[in-house]
């Protein structure tokens, strides 16, 4: 299941999505966010889905592998539909012992299906698309002027991009560990959950140390080749605008226009 | 590469890159309050010049200092007595710092916990990036420095994706981007497989003689070293031998002292000393033994026949006229031949085992542990699909000790996973004991108790307060009483050499060695019926790697066990077990005894293995017609054999 996780990683290609300016694949998916949530008209989400399917199609990412990624967040989009579906109150359409099914239920259910599907699709979309450097540049220069205000902006970002890249690691650690546990027949299946959390300690403990002792490796060879924080560094990619950045963020505000006349006039 | 880069600097000092007087290091250890109650010395009186250009080993076992100096000469440790100049800059002027770190480069030993970006060619630009070098400066020095270590093409991947030696080899570009006059390599290849390895240092050899780059390599792998301008030995934190390659090794006695190993070529002609043949000291090189031998024998049977033979060629001559009229043509069949005479070995040895022997055959016809038809897929129906293991037919007798050797990527971790249900086969079955494990109710859990797996650097897994009661984790898991637990667990910890004083201790505290030893006695006190270890001495340096397989012999030996040993160290191997089975790209490509499996010398290396160094030898000087069996596996009959040969004069 670790494996199906498709958030934070990066699927290397040379589309014009991937050559996109970082700081636009931001804007853009924050956009796709904010109208998604904002606008919930039909026409809205056929628009939303039309401006998906053109950015995927151009980003050359396998739609299975885009998929994969909702298998991971399956479980919590059950969930939220069976909240919605059983305790909206409003106008009963079923009903079965204590339970009843509202009309306003199975909209709400179906529009949090909906949205939470197409969040993940497009903030993975960016993520695939964009490499955790990028990602973390962009974040760096959109934020730069907070560092007027003391916010470490610099830092947070080395931090994250660093996450990001031992996010696989840890994973494949945490495997490893399970399964070396389990050969002294450790079992993290049965049992309650208490017993569940206590089979925990054995992998959890191991997963901190390792975690640690790769921290303090990794502050070694930072230090070794002259990391000092932000001040005095260049880029090796800095961040300018190209011809196609510009012309993506007009498509980007046309889609908001979009979508703002779809929610007034259909 | 030459000085012209370096004009913005200039030497302070005497022309040595690095130099260091009477150099001390105490780590400082902190009581309750934070204040320092005591220290422990690291290095003691060092004194250190390496001239630019050089290519200088340190060697010393785990635990000699080695890695504190090697701290000190990138100011990632500060002297606490003595002085030390680095490009001219004392490393305690902390104004300097950053020229001293950007003066010479590091290069860690575990290749994941140094790559910081997610793309190879970001986490070569990270160096300069920090040294404010202009964008446009920093893609040619990316460009050059994965040039130099023959990345370039893989700029684009993300590390991950990588093999170890691939990794190594990009953050050893990661320091060349910084453009330093002196790299130090900290145990570079200590996780790699001999492939991976042969790979990182070749890469450094070359940056050194083409680049005229100074390198300060640590390890104790004494192959390496051969070719240093010179070698350094510590030991205790203080340089216990200096001198060339040569003057080193020819002291075999003084370096075991040292829990150092020597390469195995030196110990034959050390060995074959001793054994009467008179050679020279300190020889480090098969082509210089052979050239040693050749002589000798010339000498030999110039004397034995009296007549006085120019030059080593022409005994061979008559040597091989005796088998086989005609030197070319003996020469010709040779490697054919002695294939042929192996695999007769081979088979007989099987037939012996299943035919001739009534009570061995019945053995042979339910072994303990059965794979048939074995196939393994990775990550199926995405773009990482492998096929890991294909069609394996393997079975495990009772009391066996065998060998699963291959490279990295060869399928054999996976094998060993599926022999206790922890991976389930694609395709295949596993029998254990006459029962399918894959059949509905087969009772798992009580299989990963009859087939005991410790997986590689077991020590990760290590998670209690104190060693006895993580040794007690898998009996306890077992449902066994408390006392028993705690017996099967003393017991197992006495078996790896762990006494009482060690049961309190928090297995944290340990040295590298003991925590190994410690897993494996966690995996023992289950009392498992097979013991199965993957890579058990990846990273210990000689005297903790002899120690982990003298274990095993042990138990074999006295406790009468079944052991897998998975490795893919030859040396390793072929002195301990009595089976091979060699995989590649997820087959079995032999399974025979291991003068049989390393008769395939050329077949070996094509898979990126080798065979023992004794095993070359005693080839080639069958291919030079000598009258030596080339099957020989192990230096005492590699001597014995080339003794023998001698003396036949």
């Amino acid at each position: 299941m670790l494996k199906d996780i498709t958030i934070g990683q990066y699927y290397p290609g040379h589309s014009v999505i991937h050559k996109l300016d970082p700081r636009v694949k931001l804007i853009g998916t924050l956009v796709f966010i904010v109208t998604l949530f904002a606008f919930g008209s039909v026409s809205s989400y056929i628009a939303a889905t039309a401006a998906l399917a053109i950015v995927i199609g151009l980003s050359h990412v396998p739609v299975s592998f885009l998929l994969r990624g909702l298998k991971a967040i399956f479980i919590l989009m059950v969930i939220t539909a069976l909240f919605n579906l059983f305790l909206t109150p409003g106008k009963v359409i079923f009903r079965i012992g204590f339970l009843t099914i509202t009309a306003e239920g199975v909209r709400i259910t179906v529009h949090m299906a909906f949205r939470l599907t197409y969040l993940i699709i497009g903030s993975s979309i960016l993520t695939l698309t964009t490499t955790p450097n990028q990602l973390t540049d962009g974040m760096e220069t959109g934020l730069g002027p907070l560092n007027r205000i003391h916010v470490p902006v610099h830092e947070v970002a080395m931090m994250m991009s660093i996450a990001l890249r031992f996010i696989p690691i840890l994973m494949d650690e945490t495997d490893k560990i399970m399964r070396a546990q389990e050969a002294r027949g450790a079992d993290f299946t049965s049992g309650g959950v208490i017993r569940r959390a206590k089979a925990m300690i054995p992998l959890l403990v191991p997963l901190f140390v390792a975690a640690f002792r790769r921290a303090n490796d990794l502050a070694l060879a930072m230090e070794a080749r002259g990391y000092h924080g932000g001040s005095g560094r260049t880029k090796m990619k800095p961040l300018v605008y190209q011809r196609r950045d510009y012309v993506a963020y007009v498509c980007i505000l046309a889609y908001l226009i979009l979508m703002i006349l779809l929610w007034k006039f259909v | 590469m030459g000085a012209s880069l370096y004009e913005d600097m200039t030497d302070r000092s005497t022309g040595n890159i690095i130099e260091g007087h009477q150099l001390c290091f105490r780590y400082p250890h902190y009581n309750e309050n934070g204040e320092v109650d005591s220290t422990q010395t690291a290095l003691e009186d060092i004194d250190l010049e390496v001239q630019e250009g050089q290519f200088i080993a340190i060697l010393g076992h785990n635990g000699s200092g080695k890695s504190t100096l090697a701290r000190q000469l990138n100011a990632l440790l500060l002297p606490t007595g003595g002085t030390l100049y680095v490009n001219g800059y004392d490393t305690r002027d902390e104004s300097r710092l950053w020229d001293i770190r950007q003066s010479t480069g590091m290069v860690f030993q575990n290749p994941d916990n140094q790559i910081i970006a997610s793309v190879v060619e970001e986490d070569v630009g990270f160096g300069p990036e920090n040294m404010g070098v202009p964008t446009e400066d920093i893609w040619k020095r990316v460009k050059k420095a994965l040039g130099a270590v023959g990345m370039w093409e893989m700029r684009e991947s993300s590390p991950d994706r990588l093999s170890g030696g691939q990794k190594q080899r990009v953050a050893i570009a990661g320091v060349l981007a910084m453009k330093p006059r002196c790299i130090v390599l900290d145990e570079p290849t200590a996780m790699l497989d001999p492939g991976g390895r042969a790979e990182v240092i070749s890469t450094v050899r070359e940056l050194n003689r083409t680049e005229g780059v100074t390198v300060i390599l640590i390890t104790h792998y004494m192959e390496e070293v051969v070719d240093a301008d010179r070698v350094i030995v510590m030991d205790k934190g203080r340089v216990v031998l200096t001198g060339t390659p040569r003057e080193i090794f020819s002291q075999v006695d003084q370096l075991t002292n040292l829990r150092l190993s020597v390469p195995q070529v030196t110990l034959l002609a050390h060995a074959l000393k001793e054994g009467g043949a008179d050679l020279e000291d300190g020889i480090l090189t098969r082509e210089e033994l052979i050239g040693s031998l050749e002589a000798l024998r010339a000498e030999n049977s110039a004397a034995g026949t009296g007549t006085a033979v120019s030059g080593a060629a022409a005994p061979a001559v008559s040597e091989s006229g005796d088998a086989v009229p005609g030197e070319e043509v003996s020469a010709a069949s040779m490697p054919g031949a002695a294939d042929d005479s192996a695999h007769a070995k081979g088979s007989d040895t099987s037939d012996r085992a299943a035919g001739h022997d009534p009570e061995k055959a019945i053995e042979k016809e339910e072994p303990f542990i059965r794979a048939e038809h074995l196939g393994y897929i990775y990550e199926p129906g995405t773009s990482y699909e492998r096929e890991a293991l294909k069609d394996i037919n393997l079975s495990i007798g009772k009391h066996e000790f065998t060998g699963i050797i291959g490279h990295t990527g060869s399928g054999k971790s996976t094998l060993i996973q599926h022999l206790n249900g922890l991976t389930r086969p694609t395709s295949g079955t596993i029998y254990v004991d006459g029962e399918d494990i894959s059949a509905e109710g087969y009772p798992m859990r009580d299989l990963r108790f009859r087939v005991g797996l410790v997986f590689q650097y077991p020590e990760y897994q290590l998670f209690e307060e104190n060693v006895l009661s993580d040794v007690s984790f898998g009996p306890k898991n077992q449902g066994l009483p408390e006392e028993e637990v705690l017996s099967r667990a003393r017991t197992a910890m006495r078996a790896v050499g762990l006494d009482e004083s060690f049961e309190k201790v928090s297995p944290f505290e340990l040295s590298g060695g003991q925590k190994r030893r410690a897993a494996i006695a966690g995996i023992l006190a289950m009392e498992p019926e097979v013991l199965v270890l993957d890579e058990p001495t990846a990273g210990l340096d000689p005297m903790g790697r002899d120690e982990i397989l003298e274990l095993l012999k042990k138990l074999y030996e006295e406790k009468d066990m079944t052991i897998l040993l998975v490795s893919h160290s030859m040396e390793d191997v072929a002195n301990y077990v009595n089976r091979i089975v060699v995989m590649d790209n997820g087959q079995i490509l032999y399974d025979a005894v291991p003068e049989e499996v390393f008769s395939h010398v050329e077949e070996l290396e094509r898979i990126g293995l080798a065979a023992p160094q004794v095993t070359y030898v005693a080839h080639e000087l069958r291919d030079r017609g000598w009258d030596v069996d080339d099957s020989v596996t192990t230096i005492r009959q590699a001597a014995d054999e080339i003794l023998r040969a001698l003396g036949d004069k």
